[in-house]
């Protein structure tokens, strides 16, 4: 929102005390954010007022004139103007030789052959309208030979103030409510603002609420005699300043009433008004609003109606067949309040948000609709004298919003604090915050005013808010906290996941990534995929949760294969399975296709490792049944821990890893890591060591074809003998396997015929096994 | 001749000294102590000098065939303890290293601080019930923060949480007051992509529960928090939010640390940056938990993590961080 200071100043006594560019550091900390200070007029100077008293056809030009311009000095001046407006008798603004435009130093220079001493300018090149249509046309009453400054409230500081802080004070939506608080910070008086009261003398208006769940209030008054003026030069620049483009009187004014209060108001050409009426619309009826544009309305959106014909989305827009033409000589003028929520539910539903659907949603006070009438009125009367108001103000206000009063406790203000406030110190703040205030023994009697009781102001410690910021955040001193030294350690899920994702990263360095919660539905076509799940709503693209994460990460394996042939990497995040928050860890190992033995089997003890060094657990891989039909048939392997099964190994199938990149093989690990975090780390007691020397001895066994370790371990396992420490594999060549036993005895020291012994059974056992071994 | 005894053992080390093999030294022990060497001369003319001069000259002669024997030895012993150099010991790889998100890092520095303080780590689920998400919060049903444009609805009635902030009201369930937990954690908004919006992000929840905690008890968590992120001294700035599920409610900002605070895209040009929000916890959220706000009170803070990091690796484009390329997240190593 931009707040103009100018205007600021107007509603503060002796405003001239702030220092306005400065201020708005302290209100950001004290109020709102401010975005952005911006200094209006710095870039003009020189330009005063001029009256044309001369002009001529340039004879050298199609659409230029010279004319001989009166700027308060001795003599007329001679200037060049291509605008169409110039005529003998108009005032206008006028820059010097030397002033500037636009941070642009004006000099006297021939145009096509007749010097020009300066220029005439228009409105935009002034900074303050759009408009280029021609040069600016000043009111006859415009002293000529006066600064342009002095004339129009081009000097002046626009602040930006971020809305979203605004999203809670419903009172800081118009430029009176800012200098309210502007005075309460700087110790200032605010001034009432001038309106003009209305004798209710007349007829009442025909207004009827039909919800009044949904309409609060709805003031209304109908003027006469009036002309469609147009706006005073300084309210046009000051609506131009804060955004607003300057249509007609009527409609300006209803504008400058929404920027000065926050009340968005609205103005109907009253020869058309029968009977107002406040109610719902009707499923699948259209309408066509202001702005042109056909809208759908449902059942859920307030109307406003004339007798049974909608005339207008209620906080929202107009319709087109109300609007203010430049002959209306009588207005039917609306100030009313609407349910924030209803408001903003049908500003969203029609993809419509205005300056009043912004206002309205943020739970205006209704005990402003009238004097933002009288206001309006106060301000029309000085461009139109003779305006006649023809009705009564008409008030429909079911339920009047009364004025609420919180006990303010001092033990728990002094609690929030962390210091003791003098009573008066509090009393001092809420007031000038516009609260009134009683001081009790033990706590303070608040009286809220209703332009901050709607929404933000419910409770004590909504007024310990107040009363902290406006002492200053600046001025407490950080403390502390005082330790219990009772060691709580609640879960240890987040220690648990950092510990495997640093030994992951340090010492497979593998890269972790983050992905996303859903599937992306292009991979899911690449891969010609079907995934069923939980689904976003509203949306069609990329809104299936995930329940497999290695295979949701096949779109960073995708990005990855174009800078690297291989690579490895790892995440720990959620997977939605059977309708349940599940915590996974998965590992990806891509790498040439004729690495896959490689990284299958690096994948197998990564698994262990990770199991063994963290847990103390030892790790199983059992054959499983094809379970995706995206993994390879045969390569799956559950994982299973103390028989229970705590994940899954897999290859993506080559058909899948040829859609990402060919030649390659793509091996997932999946640990449920819920189960993960559970598990216990097995008890470690130390084992006494031998004091006799063990021995090493290796025994190559040649496999018959298809015949895989894991049988050949189970023979291996089948041999017992009490010298057996350990045995282990420890090479394979093509299809000879390579086993190591470490042998010793606890009371004595091996002989020779003790090996001997050993050697000839195992060799034995194993050809009793139908395995050859190289002896 | 004691001249030249001594000129025999300079000789000796001169040679010595360009030896570099223990070959060549064997060839100068036989050259200078062998049987044919001028020494074993000097020894058998001994034979014929007068007793006296044996006196004299013998133990000269042996302490020069004793000295010379030591440069020897020395000499061989430092040749043998000498590696021979049979690589090129100047190459000199790049390392390979793998690395932790940087999400991942950022919150371990933001809970290493907090447990330093006594907090305890916990954690919600991603999936989350409208109930711990928005109603025990103190958020409305016609709150626009539940409308359908922030918020990711499931087709099973729950939605993905928009803020770590459920922790707060599981927090105080399962563990009651006095309280003190942390919770890092993924939230999701429905945004449309751009450097600066993402739809899934990083945050952390810390909420403080005791009797007498203060506002003061908050900055001072907050100020400790960053000093201890970015090793220096951040300029922040302490400002009125509004949070449905504190009050007050307050937004610290810190100064861009990509322009250094002149205005950046990153910073919306404001200079700063909105890096936490934190309040005192609403007494409705407090009897949400379970919790009695007459005798308790509480902060609670929510912290970007996600923006942390863009913060803290200068990071100008926040669509990199759930991209998955290697290319850039090798750079952030794991600490």
């Amino acid at each position: 929102m931009l707040i103009s200071c100018n205007k600021l100043k107007s509603y503060i006594k002796n405003s001239s005390d702030i220092d306005w560019e400065n201020i708005w550091n302290t209100f950001t900390i004290r109020t709102a954010e401010v975005e952005n200070v911006k200094k209006m007029g710095n870039n003009i100077d020189n330009v005063v007022i001029a009256e044309i008293k001369e002009c001529k056809k340039h004879p050298d030009s199609d659409h230029m004139h010279v004319l001989m311009v009166d700027c308060g000095e001795k003599e007329l001046i001679q200037v060049v103007c291509g605008a169409p407006n110039v005529r003998v008798g108009l005032k206008t603004a006028y820059i010097k030789v030397g002033g500037h435009i636009d941070g642009m130093e004006i000099k006297a220079r021939p145009l096509r052959g007749i010097l020009s001493n300066g220029m005439c300018c228009s409105g935009k090149e002034l900074g303050i309208s759009d408009n280029h249509d021609g040069i600016i046309e000043l009111p006859n009453d415009a002293v000529v030979g006066m600064d342009i400054k002095e004339y129009l409230p081009i000097n002046d500081i626009i602040v930006e103030i971020d809305n979203k802080s605004l999203t809670n004070r419903p009172d800081l939506w118009g430029h009176y409510g800012i200098a309210r608080e502007i005075a309460a910070i700087t110790n200032h008086e605010l001034l009432p603002l001038d309106i003009e009261e209305i004798k209710n003398d007349k007829e009442d208006l025909q207004i009827v609420i039909k919800n009044p769940e949904l309409c609060y209030r709805y003031t209304g008054l109908k003027l006469d005699n009036l002309k469609n003026n147009k706006t005073p030069l300084d309210m046009q620049v000051f609506l131009y300043y804060v955004g607003m483009r300057s249509i007609s009187l009527f409609v300006d004014l209803t504008n400058y009433l929404m920027l000065e209060l926050g009340q968005p108001m609205h103005a109907f050409d009253s020869r058309v008004v029968k009977k107002i009426e406040v109610g719902l619309a009707n499923d699948n009826d259209t309408y066509i609003t202001l702005d042109g544009v056909e809208r759908k309305l449902t059942k859920n959106m307030l109307m406003i109606k004339n007798e049974d014909k909608y005339f207008g989305i209620a906080g929202i827009m107009g319709g087109l067949d109300s609007e203010i033409l430049n002959d209306t000589d009588s207005i039917f003028l609306e100030s009313a309040n609407f349910n924030a929520g209803s408001i903003r539910k049908t500003a969203v539903a029609l993809g419509l948000r205005t300056e009043a659907s912004a206002r309205y949603e943020k739970s205006l006070d209704p005990n402003m609709t009238d004097l933002a009438i009288k206001r309006l009125v106060y301000l029309l009367k000085r461009e139109n004298p003779n305006l006649v108001i023809s009705s009564n103000m008409t008030d429909i206000y079911p339920q009047k919003l009364q004025k609420g009063s919180i006990k303010l406790h001092k033990d728990v203000l002094n609690t929030y604090m962390g210091r003791n406030l003098d009573d008066n110190e509090v009393k001092n703040i809420l007031e000038k915050l516009g609260f009134e205030i009683t001081i009790h023994k033990e706590y303070f009697e608040v009286i809220v005013p209703t332009y901050r009781a709607t929404k933000d102001i419910k409770i004590e410690q909504d007024l310990i808010e107040e009363i902290v910021r406006m002492y200053g955040l600046e001025n407490f001193e950080p403390k502390p906290l005082k330790l219990d030294l009772t060691i709580k350690e609640h879960e240890t899920v987040y220690n648990q996941e950092y510990e495997v994702k640093y030994l992951l990263a340090s010492k497979y360095d593998m890269h972790e990534v983050n992905s996303y919660i859903w599937y992306d539905t292009e991979m899911l076509k690449k891969l010609n995929v079907f995934k069923d799940g939980v689904k976003l709503i509203g949306k069609s693209e990329n809104n299936i949760l995930r329940d497999d994460l290695s295979f949701s990460l096949m779109n960073i394996v995708d990005t990855n294969f174009k800078n690297y042939s291989q690579f490895e990497i790892f995440e720990i995040g959620t997977i939605i399975e059977n309708n349940v928050n599940k915590r996974m860890l998965s590992i990806i190992l891509a790498n040439d296709e004729n690495k896959i033995e490689t990284i299958y089997l690096k994948a197998k003890d990564i698994v262990k490792y990770i199991f063994k060094v963290l847990k103390n657990q030892s790790v199983e891989f059992l054959n499983s049944v094809n379970e995706k039909e995206y993994y390879d048939v045969d390569l799956g392997k559950i994982i299973c821990v103390n028989n229970i099964r705590i994940g899954q190994l897999n290859v993506l199938n080559k058909k899948s890893t040829n859609k990402l990149c060919k030649k390659k093989v793509v091996v997932c690990i999946d640990i449920d890591f819920d189960k993960y975090v559970n598990l216990d780390v097995k008890a470690k007691v130390a084992t006494e060591v031998s004091k006799y020397p063990i021995v090493s001895l290796d025994y190559t066994i040649i496999l018959p074809e298809n015949i895989k370790y894991e049988i050949l371990k189970n023979v291996v396992s089948d041999f017992k003998s009490k010298l057996i420490k350990s045995f282990s594999l420890i090479g394979i060549y093509k299809n000879k396997y390579t086993i190591r036993y470490i042998l010793g005895s606890d009371n004595k020291t091996l002989e020779q015929k003790d090996l001997q012994t050993f050697k000839e059974r195992f060799i034995e056992h194993i050809k009793n096994n139908n395995f050859d071994i190289e002896e | 001749m004691e001249k030249e005894l001594e000129n025999l053992l300079v000789s000796l080390k001169n040679e010595l000294d360009k030896c570099t093999k223990e070959f060549d030294v064997l060839n100068l022990k036989s050259k200078y102590l062998g049987k044919k060497s001028r020494l074993s001369e000097i020894l058998s003319e001994l034979k014929n000098m007068s007793v006296e001069d044996k006196r004299l000259y013998g133990s000269v002669i042996n302490n020069t065939k004793k000295q010379m024997e030591q440069e020897v030895n020395e000499k061989i012993e430092n040749l043998d303890s000498k590696v021979n150099i049979s690589f090129d010991d100047t190459i000199d790889y790049d390392v390979n290293n793998g690395s932790l998100h940087p999400v991942t890092i950022v919150a371990k520095e933001v809970t290493d601080c907090l447990k330093k303080m006594g907090f305890t780590v916990v954690s919600g689920p991603e999936m989350e019930s409208e109930y711990y998400n928005f109603e025990a919060l103190n958020v409305p049903k016609d709150h626009p923060a539940r409308d359908m444009q922030d918020t990711y609805y499931l087709d099973n009635g729950m939605l993905l949480r928009t803020q770590t902030s459920d922790n707060q009201i599981r927090g105080m369930e399962n563990y009651g007051a006095p309280l003190r937990i942390c919770a890092p954690g993924r939230t999701f908004r429905n945004e449309d992509l751009d450097a600066n919006h993402e739809n899934t992000f990083f945050q952390i929840e810390g909420m403080v529960i005791d009797k007498n905690i203060s506002i003061e008890n908050l900055m001072y968590v907050m100020q400790e928090l960053l000093k201890e992120v970015f090793h220096t001294n951040i300029k922040v700035r302490l400002r009125p939010g509004f949070f449905p599920f504190t009050e007050p409610s307050y937004e610290m900002d810190m100064s861009c640390v990509i322009c250094g605070g002149k205005g950046c895209p990153t910073c919306k040009n404001s200079g700063w940056i909105e890096l936490i929000g934190c309040g005192m916890v609403h007494p409705n959220v407090l009897r949400a938990g379970g919790i009695d706000s007459e005798q308790y009170t509480g902060f609670a803070f929510g912290i970007g993590l996600t923006r942390l990091a863009m913060m803290k690796y200068k990071i100008n484009d926040i669509r990199v961080l759930n991209s998955g390329d290697i290319r850039y997240l090798k750079n952030f190593d794991i600490k």
